[in-house]
């Protein structure tokens, strides 16, 4: 009896082993299914994960911001002009054919194309402009007014200089025909089924697990060389994987610790731009109400010093994520606005001694147990981030023992979703990993007045009023220089009132920066050609941002 | 008739404490949901000042207005409820929950409903026989679906996708149909349903595999305990025929304690299997569950465990009516 149960629990352990062995071999390229195999005749679907989960529920709504579906933006509705994030060159025509700003950026003048049709065949016209400008959630104050002296020309009127809203207004804003919405009263019920837009897309089909657009006849160059595209929901990235290497899926962006495994069989080629900053958010002001040591910018400081960042990038990050830095510009596509270039990175290794001194120099003293405190309360701060982010739980981890190591005594705890966001929009906290949203301009501007502008600023328990500031950061020195660039379009002069702002916010880090989150693009080079390279990097791969995809799409053809 | 009244009566009692308690959770739970909406839509605009009257409208909608009082919510609670109005959710905004649940809840009974069946038939059949050789080599069959059992779910899951979906490319990795061939969505046909089997079959497999065991071990003891009964001595001493005695003195009694945990099994069928759902995309209530309580939408959250508490109680409602029919015991003494 005994001797058969050994056997059974052997039999089962190998046959584990047969599964486990099976599993981590490598995919074989000839057992993908009949998808990829087959070379095209005719120009067959592309198929992309954007990041949407099941079930899809339609909404092409444009005002939706976050919960539109993917391909609202770019594919269906347009902006005037492309921004791309990834270069310095002046912006693209798409609706818009130029602008051209009064001399104090109160006014904008828009030339539109002509003879541009919305996907029902009805005339685009500087009406459609007009009304989109004022429309919902578009409204603003500082909007005096918009005008359309002819059928092709906008002007626009504010109360103050926009220079730096230059990307929002004409590169975010998605320009909806008038005849359609003017009867839509609440823009934040209406799902917009049907959607009728500019774009070169227009939605064929919709279900619970997919979406199709196929190509506008009515696009204003022709109808672009990929008839089809196809969104579906996956809800994990493991799925996403598994359908990128059996060749079931086109097109997709998304955190694969290994590429190599996905890119082996030639067919997916990959691209990496780091672009987002991690950063420690840290509730900076006490005057607001921040409770904590991290209040005091000589332990901010001292932290920044003492953080191991290439351990974090390796450990944490799989070593796919780029160098921050403590000037929040994105190099080298802001290396222009750099004012000094010993702010060009973040420490890479850890400088102890440096951030000790820093502490010793600003009253903190080591206690018995080796970590610095001051008139006998020793620094204990706390770092959360939420729980499942496994990347951003390790770096916290990391950060807390090379802090450790210098003296700083930090506990990292993971906390769920819904009590992340509240504290870090409260300001209940003391250190928080962040994610920062990096300007899509080549221009640090929306960085320095999204998170460090202390109008922003609100006290403890309240949301910050405006941008995200949620450092509760106020330093007059930045809000006057921020204010300053914000009203002129002269380079030298903003370059002036930069240097101040990156002088300001490298000493006071109100956010540490840690790493430039990767970002990985994966798409399918065998069927589809003319994606872009890093030669030509003229948008995005990232089918997940907004306007990039659709520029991308215009530009593929399938591989004969 | 006096049994079955008072078994009304206590579903009833157990259905308002339970709806009650739906209303209670959410609301104990930590996190500022509007707080969450708020913050979202302000990063996902890219730091476009969001209007006072949209803020005003997502308090509104997630109900955290402090200046209604608990009882008032309450009311209105049940008087939404008795309207089948479950509310709009906040992370699939502006879409109405019982819409969600509605187009969830048909997967969610055939595939796990399916698995469930199947994986009971199985246990119980194979435990019946299992105990009837007890001593034999057959007694294997414990331990090795006892191992199976024990191998985390999710793990087991994806072992099996990277072989059978990948690696051979027999079987679909996810979904509950072929989106490419059906972009529209559910359609009634032949091709659909077979498509829609074919997908079903690896869900469906890890689910049977991994709660197999369990029936199989349950009855197989319980076949081994029944088998020394009096009854069934007697039955031997009759000279009835061996597999008479297997199937309707033995099996039949064995069974009973099984039939009361298949019916909680089958209550929790609503729920979906969560792990599954997630691991294979399968548009299910578990994933709604997760969902929901991952994005703090108590709308949806409400609405599915309503759902699942229905489900449970309906469930033992009908599997009590059963034993009083099955068992007379339980009717005069229960």
């Amino acid at each position: 009896m005994k001797r058969k149960a050994v056997v059974a629990i052997a039999a089962g352990a190998f046959a584990l082993a047969t599964l486990f062995s099976a599993c981590s071999a490598p995919p074989q390229p000839s057992a993908s299914s009949s998808s990829s195999g087959s070379a095209p005749a005719t120009a067959r679907t592309l198929r992309v994960w954007a990041g949407s989960t099941t079930p899809i529920t339609v909404d092409f709504n444009p005002f939706h911001v976050d919960t539109a579906l993917y391909g609202t933006y770019g594919e269906l509705y347009e902006p005037l002009f492309f921004f791309n994030q990834l270069s310095a060159d002046a912006p693209k025509p798409m609706l818009g054919e130029s602008y051209e700003y009064s001399a104090d950026g109160k006014t904008i003048t828009i030339k539109l194309k002509s003879g541009v049709k919305w996907s029902d065949g009805q005339p685009l016209t500087a009406d459609d402009v007009v009304f989109t400008m004022g429309y919902g959630p578009n409204k603003t104050k500082k909007l005096l007014s918009a005008t359309a002296p002819d059928a092709t020309t906008v002007v626009l009127k504010y109360s103050a200089p926009q220079f730096t809203s230059a990307s929002q207004l004409l590169g975010s804003t998605m320009i909806v025909p008038k005849h359609i919405w003017s009867s839509i009263t609440n823009p934040a019920k209406e799902t917009n089924s049907k959607p009728v837009g500019s774009g070169a897309y227009i939605v064929k089909t919709t279900s619970d697990a997919s979406y199709t657009f196929a190509a506008n006849p009515n696009y204003r160059d022709g109808a672009p060389p990929i008839p089809e595209v196809q969104f579906l929901g996956l809800d994990s990235n493991q799925s996403g994987q598994d359908m990128l290497s059996t060749g079931q899926i086109d097109w997709t962006g998304m955190f694969v610790a290994n590429p190599d495994a996905v890119t082996g069989n030639g067919v997916i080629a990959t691209m990496n731009q780091q672009q987002d900053p991690t950063v420690i958010t840290t509730c900076a002001d006490a005057s607001l109400g921040c409770k904590g040591a991290q209040t005091d910018p000589a332990v901010r400081q001292a932290l920044n010093l003492a953080i191991d960042r290439s351990a974090i990038a390796e450990k944490a990050f799989a070593g796919l994520v780029g160098p921050s830095n403590p000037a929040f510009v994105l190099l080298p596509r802001d290396q222009e606005w750099l004012t000094d270039q010993s702010l060009a990175s973040s420490p890479q290794t850890p400088q102890i001694e440096q951030a000790q001194q820093i502490l010793e120099a600003a009253g903190y003293t080591k206690d018995a147990a080796g970590f610095y405190g001051k008139d006998g309360k020793e620094i204990n701060l706390d770092l959360f981030s939420p729980d499942g982010w496994t990347d951003y739980n390790d770096a916290a981890k990391l950060v807390a023992e090379s802090a450790g190591k210098a003296g700083i005594k930090i506990t990292a705890r993971t906390v769920s979703e819904a009590e992340y966001w509240t504290p870090v929009t409260n300001g209940d906290f003391q250190l928080a990993m962040y994610g920062l949203t990096q300007s899509i301009v080549a221009d640090p501007f929306s960085n320095y007045d999204q998170y460090f502008n202390g109008q922003g600023a609100a006290k403890v328990g309240d949301a910050p009023t405006r941008g995200q500031n949620y450092s509760r950061y106020a330093n007059p020195t930045v809000d006057a220089a921020i204010e300053a660039a914000a009203a002129t379009n002269d380079a030298a002069i903003k370059k002036t009132e930069y240097a101040k702002i990156q002088a300001q916010i490298a000493k006071d880090l109100p956010y540490i920066p840690v790493v430039l989150n990767a970002s990985q693009a994966f798409y399918n080079t065998k069927d589809f050609t003319g994606w872009p390279t890093n030669d030509n990097l003229y948008a995005d791969p990232l089918p997940y941002l907004s306007v990039a995809p659709a520029i991308v799409l215009l530009n593929l053809k399938p591989a004969s | 008739m006096r049994f079955y009244l008072r078994r009304i009566t206590f579903y009833i009692i157990t259905l308002w404490a339970a709806i009650s308690l739906n209303f209670l959770l959410p609301r104990m739970m930590p996190g500022d949901p509007a707080a969450i909406m708020i913050g979202k839509l302000r990063r996902a605009s890219g730091g476009r000042e969001l209007s006072e009257e949209t803020i005003k409208g997502i308090y509104a909608l997630l109900g955290a207005d402090k200046n209604t009082s608990l009882w008032d919510q309450y009311l209105a609670y049940w008087v939404r409820l008795l309207h089948g109005d479950l509310g709009i959710s906040s992370t699939r905004y502006p879409y109405p929950v019982a819409t969600l649940i509605g187009n969830a809840l048909p997967w969610t009974l055939l595939m796990v409903g399916a698995a469930t069946v199947i994986s009971f038939a199985l246990g119980i059949g194979i435990g019946a026989f299992v105990g009837w050789r007890r001593g034999t080599w057959v007694d294997q069959l414990v331990p090795a679906t006892a191992l199976l059992q024990s191998i985390p779910y999710f793990w087991l899951a994806l072992v099996l996708v990277a072989i059978f979906s990948v690696r051979l490319g027999w079987l679909p990795i996810v979904g509950a149909y072929d989106p490419f061939a059906y972009p529209s969505g559910p359609q009634w046909s032949w091709a659909f349903l077979v498509s829609a089997l074919y997908h079903a079959l690896l869900p469906a497999l890890t689910i049977v595999i991994s709660s197999v065991g369990g029936w199989l071990l349950g009855m197989r003891n319980m076949m081994v305990s029944t088998m020394s009964e009096d009854y069934v001595l007697t039955a031997e001493a009759k000279g009835l025929k061996p597999s008479r005695i297997r199937d309707r003195y033995a099996a039949r009694n064995a069974a009973i304690p099984s039939l009361a945990g298949f019916s909680i099994a089958l209550g929790f069928v609503v729920a979906g299997s969560i792990v599954t759902e997630q691991v294979f995309s399968y548009p299910g209530i578990g994933k709604l569950m997760i969902q929901s309580v991952q994005g703090l939408d108590y709308t949806l959250m409400q609405g599915v465990f309503l759902v699942i508490t229905l489900a449970v109680l309906a469930a033992n409602f009908l599997m009590d009516l059963f034993y009083g029919l099955i068992d007379p015991r339980v009717r005069t003494n229960g």
